[in-house]
């Protein structure tokens, strides 16, 4: 493994640098068809499921086969969706805000032969490489954050339950059977790097548990003022602590005050947070970003902590998938799944969805929480 | 025969949907072999040992990553994450394993001869592991060494003429929907706008001046396909004026059912026949339009263009075209005092390229140099937004206060006048005043 | 200001401060230099171009130090 320079010399970096280059233009990477008809669409058609058609002004058409996709993927993988590309697209290919991966053709007949490659495609391990659907009133990849394959603070793994949770809901991946459609997010901490607060169905890693406290090596390996300034409680303060009779600088957290969000940890290494017993999931409900019929929702907590059970999440999943079917089965065409818990009511949303209903999910955190507590005579019984 | 056993990710190889274990593993294999015979600059066993520990990961219920604050490369303040794995001895190959956050293309657009080139320059200076495409949009390349950073930004740069991303305390990389590239309801080009700020604000991209993050989305159209509302500081979202647009004889067409509704995406169920007056009219949320005699018309002042008629009749029913933008400011993820969604500052402003969309850098500028100088330190602008007041950014601004900016006027009447909106003044004269009013 | 004067008045307060800590938020260092924020960026980034100022990020906020000052630059050494 010898080295091989760049060019760049590390004793003159400002020598011959670029900078400020930004991204590539857009334009130089649309496929034929779509240079030629940008901003000149009529509409569009669903016609199966994972297969769009956009209709021109011009007269043009372009059909778009939609795959799904990991977010999580290897150069070996993009390689063949480039293989893919050349072969049907001319070298042409985009990725949704949802990770899913379109191929684009500007004739129908080039649409079966498309989707029989890319559904032919299997890994060793047997799962689909390229999926076709996402579309319509069904269930579209799930968006999702690092978790355990490359982030410091998740308290749970991210690519994991995304592909458990994508198997069960697989069906619904492939077909438009549900009332309109529901989008699923995971964020694998509070942080919410991927922003899940307005999904239907919103995945979230939560800690339980305050940092543990290295202090041997706190002071040695931290900036104590930079660690008490990251906390967005104020719970850490300055410390001396008796270690093996000596006395050392450190920290105290008040464990009370600490919202588990990893900041500290961020900051100083020795603070580190993750639990088994205390890290899990807590499931979300009912959000939405689109400004259709309902304006935007925020999601709301359903389910306040599931122990992480790696490597399926066998009783995530089941919520979830206990979830689509009792909004599949009540509610109205085009209403979203927060829309139809608005409508029966979050007392029937919990009957519905067999959910039990704790302290934890009434909210009791800062101003925000009044506004959530019922303020009427108005309610249902349960049945 | 694999570096490391991996009973517990082997179980998420099997059922329909792509298994990123099997995908890591196909990696690890085409990496060893290595048949083009490059010169791996970074361990050419990293893919095993991402999988063995994230296997461990799967055995502990924990992380085993640190973070690192190395930032980028020189004179950027962004754009690079650290990493370092806590058991470096049993995965040397990931001991240290930052991240590249590379720019990606409006509307993620690519040509196979762009992501060939960055196969390449990635499989020979870092892991050959990407997310395509992480949260905020950016192509996310996932693992290598210090030394390759600049590197690999040298031969990104030099060669592809193409720059990475933002991260920490700067603009981050702005991002959009598909826009009228291939989209019917787009508003305004997603893209060209995007492209055009982004390279606008190159420095406040690259060099962190500000309290926070700062993320522009743009959405074409009121559906919100990349979710600015939810996620972005500022929100551009697309909108009309003029009324949408109605084609009686496609109108019929669905009434009759000819066309599909909702562009076919209900196929999956029997839902019965098209029922227009119930799907459509019956669902408006302001009640505007009105089914008659075989003719739907709308009623435009009260349209608040919520999309759903247009959604359910695209054939029938297109935006109008007198055509700009909403800009709504301070959404944020729940941290540290709650969500909130983006809050209408400028209900219309036109996207003009011809003039570099000065009218929207005019709403721009003002609100980064409000919240440079006042907000603290972490602190969103939503949040500021919050702790002064939206009467405070509609001043910095410069944008007077109309009815739209609000879903419901104020329900106390606290409200902190200033001395100049009050007739005479504070200053009064208690002499003057006790000629009237005894001790 | 000229940047000479600049990079003297920064260097010198962040290295009284340097017994408590060595990482700094951007205003922190507009705040030094008595300037509003934009007015301060320009002389701020060219002692990073110089070499005077270094980064460091927690990857959703960023900070500035001296240049390999603190604690974690030297748990981060990788020779």
């Amino acid at each position: 493994m010898a080295f091989v320079s760049s060019g760049y010399n590390p004793d003159k970096p400002m020598e011959n640098r670029l900078s400020d280059l930004g991204p590539r233009k857009y334009d130089e990477f649309y496929p034929e068809v779509i240079k030629n008809n940008k901003g000149k669409w009529l509409y569009h058609e669903i016609l199966e499921p994972g297969v769009l058609v956009h209709v021109s002004e011009t007269g043009d058409e372009v059909f778009t086969v939609r795959a799904g996709g990991c977010r999580l993927m290897s150069t070996t993988h993009i390689r063949e969706i480039c293989e893919i590309a050349e072969k049907h697209c001319d070298g042409h290919v985009r990725f949704t805000t949802r990770n899913n991966i379109e191929f684009m053709v500007d004739a129908k007949e080039k649409v079966e032969p498309l989707k029989k490659d890319l559904e032919s495609r299997k890994f060793n391990g047997g799962s689909m490489k390229f999926p076709v659907g996402g579309t319509g009133a069904g269930i579209t990849n799930i968006v999702h954050t690092q978790g355990w394959i490359h982030c410091h603070t998740p308290a749970t793994d991210a690519s994991g339950p995304v592909k458990a949770a994508m198997d069960v809901l697989f069906d619904d991946f492939k077909s438009m059977r549900l009332p309109a459609h529901l989008r699923v997010s995971l964020a694998c901490c509070l942080n919410m790097c991927g922003a899940v607060h307005c999904s239907d169905i919103a995945i979230l890693g939560y800690h339980r548990k305050p940092p543990l406290l290295d202090h041997e090596y706190l002071d040695k390996m931290c900036e104590i003022p930079l660690a008490i300034a990251a906390c967005p409680t104020a719970a850490i303060k300055p410390s001396k602590v008796d270690f093996k009779g000596k006395e050392l600088k450190s920290v105290a957290v008040k464990d009370d005050r600490c919202m588990y969000c990893g900041n500290c940890y961020t900051m100083c290494p020795s603070m580190p947070l993750a639990d088994t017993e205390g890290d899990g999931i807590v499931l979300m409900a009912g959000g939405k970003v689109s400004n259709r019929i309902s304006i935007p929702k925020f999601s709301k907590v359903v389910v306040a902590f599931i122990p992480n059970e790696a490597p399926r999440w066998p009783k995530t999943t089941a919520i979830i998938k206990n979830m689509v079917e009792a909004y599949s089965n009540g509610a109205n065409k085009y209403e979203r799944l927060g829309e139809w818990a608005e409508r029966i009511g979050w007392e029937r949303f919990f009957e519905a969805c067999e959910l039990d209903f704790t302290h934890h999910l009434i909210d009791d955190f800062r101003d925000p929480a009044y506004l959530t507590w019922r303020q009427t005579s108005q309610f249902k019984f349960s049945k | 025969m694999a570096k490391h056993e991996t009973p517990l990710l082997d179980q998420l190889e099997t059922g329909p949907w792509p298994s990123f274990v099997s995908d890591l593993k196909q990696a690890a294999e085409e990496r060893a072999k290595n048949e083009k015979g490059i010169e791996y600059q970074i361990p050419v066993d990293v893919a095993e040992d991402l999988l063995g520990v994230l296997e461990l990961s799967y055995k502990h219920g924990r992380t085993h990553w640190k973070h690192g604050g190395i930032v980028g490369v020189f004179g950027y303040g962004g754009g690079v994450i650290g990493r370092y794995c806590d058991q470096p001895e049993m995965f040397p190959g990931v001991a240290h394993f930052h991240t590249i956050r590379v720019n990606h293309p409006s509307g993620k657009f690519y040509t196979t001869k762009f992501l060939r080139e960055l196969c390449d320059l990635w499989d020979f200076r870092g892991s050959g592991i990407t997310n395509m495409h992480g949260s905020t949009g950016d192509i996310v390349l996932l693992g290598t060494t210090t030394p390759q950073i600049e590197e690999f930004y040298w031969e990104l740069s030099h060669n592809m003429g193409q720059d990475i991303g933002g991260s920490g305390s700067c603009l981050r990389t702005p991002s959009d929907c598909i826009g009228s590239a291939r989209c019917e309801y787009a508003c305004y080009d997603t893209h060209a706008i995007c492209y055009g700020l982004t390279q606008e604000y190159q420095d406040e991209l690259h060099r962190p001046a500000f309290p926070y993050k700062f993320k522009f989305k743009f959405d074409g159209c009121p559906n919100c396909c990349v979710a600015s509302i939810a996620r972005s500081d500022l929100s551009f979202i697309g909108t009309w004026k003029d009324d949408i647009k109605i084609d009686q004889e496609a109108v019929k067409a669905y009434v009759g059912g000819e066309f599909a509704p909702n562009a076919g995406a209900h196929a999956g169920r029997d839902w019965g026949a098209f029922d227009i007056q119930k799907e459509v009219v019956d669902l408006c949320p302001t009640k505007c339009m009105k089914y008659d005699g075989g003719k739907l018309s709308v009623n435009t002042p009260e349209c608040t263009r919520c999309m759903h008629c247009i959604n359910t009749m695209p054939r029938a029913l297109r935006i109008g075209d007198d055509r700009g933008c909403s800009l709504l400011v301070g959404a944020k993820a729940p941290i540290l005092d709650g969500a909130q969604m983006g809050s209408l500052l400028v209900p219309f402003v036109e996207v003009n390229p011809d003039n570099e969309y000065q009218a929207i850098k005019d709403v721009i500028e003002p609100l980064w140099d409000w919240w440079m100088e006042e907000g603290k330190n972490r602190e969103r602008i939503g949040e500021l937004i919050k702790r002064q007041g939206f009467r405070r950014m509609l001043e910095e601004t410069g944008i007077e206060p109309v009815p739209q900016h609000v879903q419901e006027p104020r329900t106390n009447p606290y409200i902190f006048w200033k001395e100049e909106e009050v007739e005479g003044g504070w200053t009064r004269d208690i002499d003057k005043f006790r000629k009237d009013h005894l001790r | 200001m000229d940047q000479a004067e600049a990079a003297e008045k920064i260097i010198d307060a962040l290295q009284k401060k340097q017994k408590i800590k060595s990482k700094f938020y951007f205003s922190d260092l507009a705040k030094i230099l008595e300037m509003k924020p934009r007015a301060a960026k320009p002389f701020i980034n060219k002692m990073v171009t110089d070499g005077q100022l270094e980064y460091w990020s927690s990857g959703s906020t960023s900070m500035y130090g001296l240049t390999g000052t603190g604690k974690q630059a030297a748990a981060e050494d990788e020779d």
